[in-house]
């Protein structure tokens, strides 16, 4: 969540830019850039796009801060801004691609209990972390998550804001939002499991 | 005591630190006697904390920056 104080100076910068102030629309601009062109890189994988989304997204600040009323933060506003400019640029692009994300969940037996061997692989990554090799496998699995799923995970274990904070952008109640959050960590965790598992094997076999 | 996939759906909230005082109590418990499920839970943990390291921190590329500015200074600043 955004500080008070960061909270109280986006007030004052809008209240500003509202009266005709150039210098606070800068000032909003050396603020939100990076985090504009953060999520729109990451939800696009895609440096063109993400420079035309964090243009666009400028521009609808500019031309758009008369209608903003303060009903939630200015922080949320303009993240939502960016969501629609980045889904305008996916819907461009490809279509949309089915995944299903029941494959996320362990096998249980009859009584709920476990079925499957599960290792804990999540003491063994440091030396993987930096190789490239990890860094594809996990760029690639997150690119498999459903839009919905993707957005709610990226704001809130990526870019680190609350689940609040999330349900705020995108008009979600905090259990929904958990529970995409939940199955989007599900089937992340399954994708890293095979591969750590498999690395594992190859490692052991050398 | 809780079942492995009751304790799954509850991760979330776990870590979240909203769970009501019994029911992460049963949780523990559970975990205590279920090997499988604490490795459930620290490759679920872990996912989420490899996913973040991986994906940030996004830096603005400088030719992006040197266009993002030349852009608003010509459709904003003076348009």
């Amino acid at each position: 969540m955004p500080t008070q104080e960061e909270k109280a100076q986006d007030e004052m910068l809008v209240r500003d830019m509202k009266a005709g102030q150039m210098e606070a629309f800068d000032k909003i601009f050396e603020l939100y850039q990076r985090k504009i062109y953060a999520l729109a890189f990451n939800m696009t994988r895609n440096q063109m796009d993400a420079q035309d989304v964090t243009q666009e997204v400028l521009l609808t600040i500019y031309r758009k801060i008369d209608t903003f009323q303060g009903k939630s933060a200015f922080s949320s506003w303009v993240y939502r801004i960016t969501l629609n400019a980045t889904y305008m640029k996916l819907r461009n692009k490809k279509k949309e691609q089915y995944v299903s994300l029941d494959e996320g969940l362990p096998n249980f037996n009859h009584a709920g209990f476990q079925n499957e061997k599960v290792s804990d692989w999540s003491k063994s990554t440091d030396s993987l972390l930096f190789s490239n090799e990890t860094k594809g496998v996990i760029e690639k699995a997150v690119e498999l998550l459903p839009e919905k799923e993707k957005v709610v995970f990226m704001l809130r274990d990526v870019e680190g804001l609350s689940t609040e904070k999330v349900g705020e952008i995108l008009d979600l109640t905090i259990p929904a939002v958990k529970s995409r959050l939940h199955r989007a960590r599900l089937f992340l965790r399954k994708k890293l499991s095979s591969y750590f598992d498999e690395y594992q094997t190859r490692s052991s076999k050398k | 005591m809780i079942c492995c996939k009751e304790c799954i759906d509850l991760l979330c909230d776990y870590f979240e630190g909203t769970l009501d005082p019994a029911t992460a109590a049963s949780l523990e418990d559970h975990f205590k006697d279920c090997p499988p499920c604490v490795s459930f839970l620290e490759t679920y943990r872990q996912t989420s904390d490899l996913c973040r390291k991986t994906l940030t921190p996004v830096e603005i590329p400088e030719p992006v920056q040197i266009k993002l500015r030349e852009f608003v200074k010509n459709h904003i600043q003076s348009p």
